[in-house]
């Protein structure tokens, strides 16, 4: 299996203070990977540098072989597609016209007939038709992050970055967003996503990541990464685990 | 709230609008029957010198110039404001609010004073500055929040009016009249003159703003959501603020500072057609164009004396943004 996303010794900070002090990691492509960690142990962060939204000075960050920083931003967006935490609409865009903006690397002036398909398919799958002529900035929480979702899907990468897509959805929308995006890793796709439950990477993920005090932390040896002394490390709270399937789940200790 | 129409309507509206104009004026002796006789004379009807003679000063030298300059004014206006508030995200903003107006207005008045300077080149160079100066001024950690950006532009704009008072002031009075008529917004000087050195200016400007009018669709939705879709925003707000402040400073120079139609009409234009620039930008050209030569008409005929355009729309404008602020607090939270 191929390697879609690696990163090598990656420093990163804001101010001079550090964030990132040197992580390591590899995304298998076609895998649904998990990013797991607390508030403020720079997961945001590491998938902005990712997706090459944040120059950084030291460190790797390859896509599908490619260095992000030599690549031009038009490149880029044909590798990766990014969904951003939070949106502030202030005109009232339909939602059509929102999951176009998708398409902007490849658009020169105006969108055409291809870029309205693949509009169409994006909102296709993600059960938006009915709303295309919505303004977007009238929607809930949970329709505007499916609709930025559409809107990375309409870019058409071949690697996706969320950062907590599930924030703001019901458990229906969850579950919807979940397997819409385990259908696209079928399909060849690879998807990093950053998320705050430990049970959902459970349930969905085929690799799961730590992020520590700007490191990537994996279980001593010996020592599963879903047992409850490693999970308490990571959050830094206690924590106990219930076997299920080859995982366990994970509940407040 | 947008009701929208179809864009093809507004583009019938210019030409009909601006031959009706033509019957409009203070002239006692151009009166509506003289204006067809004169029109029929264009088409090659038969008339005596005299009348020829009268037609072509009023028609020709007074009235056809002041309609084509406020279209002209009132389209660069809507469109430059229309740009403007796509890229600053932020549906407060217009030339006169960022400092652009006052920048152009004191790059103008240097010009006017000093008699070397190009009179365009040199307010599109201060309007640049203004705009450039108020979102430097904005700038924070966080990016540039609506209110800072007003503002700041406030402030430079205060400054370079300062500066514009200060030529005035170094001025000899022969020159002062001059600037001081021009300063307050006003088209009543309009000549062919003037519509040849604004023409090109505000024609390149319209027409970048009409290529990348899409974009400004992405634009308009944050830096981090168009850095994601891969288009590098920096470059693309310089792409539109550049032909923004081409056409609102080439506006500014021949009619001065003509208050709040660069804010006020594109929130119609968006109320008419919505917020899709695709559709924005070109109806802001024929709205607006077609707009202020209606308040134009309106104010150089209903009053005996004339009322100056820029006086007219900023006591029709000031109410419209007084109203979108109180508004804003709501939508747009502490954005």
């Amino acid at each position: 299996m191929t390697t879609a996303v690696q990163v090598e010794g990656l420093f990163f900070g804001y101010d001079q203070r550090p964030l990132l002090k040197g992580v390591n990691l590899e995304v298998p492509s076609g895998s649904l990977t998990v990013l797991l960690g607390k508030n403020g142990s720079g997961k945001s962060t590491l998938l902005r540098l990712m997706g090459g939204l944040l120059p950084f000075e030291k460190g790797r960050v390859s896509l599908l072989g490619k260095d992000v920083r030599r690549i031009s931003p038009s490149e880029r967006a044909g590798l990766v597609g990014f969904l951003p935490q939070f949106h502030h609409p202030v005109f009232p865009f339909t939602v059509e016209e929102v999951v176009l903006t998708g398409r902007a690397a490849q658009v020169f002036f105006l969108p055409g007939k291809k870029d309205r398909e693949k509009v169409r398919q994006a909102l296709e799958a993600l059960g938006l038709m009915d709303f295309r002529d919505r303004p977007y900035n009238e929607l809930s929480g949970g329709e505007r992050q499916l609709v930025m979702v559409a809107r990375v899907l309409a870019q058409d990468p071949r690697i996706i970055l969320l950062d907590e897509p599930l924030s703001h959805l019901d458990l229906a929308n969850q579950v919807r967003l979940l397997r819409l995006l385990k259908d696209l890793t079928a399909r060849g796709l690879t998807v990093l996503v950053v998320l705050h439950d430990p049970n959902t990477a459970v349930l969905y993920g085929d690799q799961v990541l730590f992020l520590k005090e700007g490191r990537i932390l994996s279980p001593e040896k010996g020592r599963g990464p879903w047992e409850a002394s490693f999970l308490s490390e990571v959050y830094d709270t206690p924590l106990i685990t219930l076997p299920f399937k080859d995982r366990c789940l994970v509940l407040p200790g | 709230m947008s009701l929208k129409l179809r864009p093809f309507w507004f583009y019938l509206i210019p030409l009909p609008l601006a031959l009706a104009a033509l019957f409009f004026g203070p002239s006692e002796q151009m009166g509506p029957d003289r204006v067809l006789s004169s029109m029929r004379l264009l088409f090659g009807g038969a008339a005596s010198a005299d009348e020829t003679t009268l037609a072509r000063s009023i028609l020709w030298e007074v009235r056809l110039p002041r309609i084509l300059l406020a279209f002209l004014v009132g389209a660069s206006l809507t469109i430059s404001g229309t740009a403007l508030q796509a890229l600053f995200r932020n549906p407060l903003v217009a030339p006169e609010i960022l400092g652009l107006s006052s920048g152009a207005a004191f790059g103008a008045a240097l010009a006017l004073s000093l008699g070397f300077l190009p009179l365009q080149a040199t307010a599109f160079a201060f309007g640049l500055l203004a705009v450039g100066l108020s979102y430097l001024l904005a700038r924070g950690r966080k990016g540039v929040s609506i209110l800072a950006l007003i503002l700041s532009g406030i402030i430079i704009s205060g400054i370079f009016t300062a500066a514009l008072t200060v030529v005035q002031f170094l001025t000899d009075p022969f020159k002062l009249q001059t600037i001081v008529h021009w300063t307050m917004g006003n088209l009543h000087n309009a000549n062919w003159d003037k519509i040849r050195s604004a023409v090109i200016p505000m024609a390149l400007g319209g027409i970048g703003l009409f290529l990348i009018r899409w974009r400004m669709n992405v634009i308009a939705l944050g830096d981090e959501e168009t850095r994601a879709v891969g288009l590098n925003p920096e470059r693309e707000k310089v792409w539109i603020l550049l032909p923004a402040a081409l056409a609102a400073s080439a506006a500014v120079a021949v009619a001065g500072i003509i208050g709040m139609v660069g804010l006020a009409f594109p929130h119609m234009v968006r109320m008419l057609v919505g917020p899709d620039n695709r559709k924005t930008v070109p109806v802001s050209l024929a709205f607006g164009g077609s707009f202020l030569l209606v308040v134009d008409t309106c104010s150089r005929t209903l009053a005996s004396f004339e009322i100056p355009i820029g006086i007219f729309t900023t006591l029709i404008g000031g109410p419209f943004f007084i109203y979108l602020l109180k508004k804003s607090r709501f939508t747009m939270g502490e954005e």
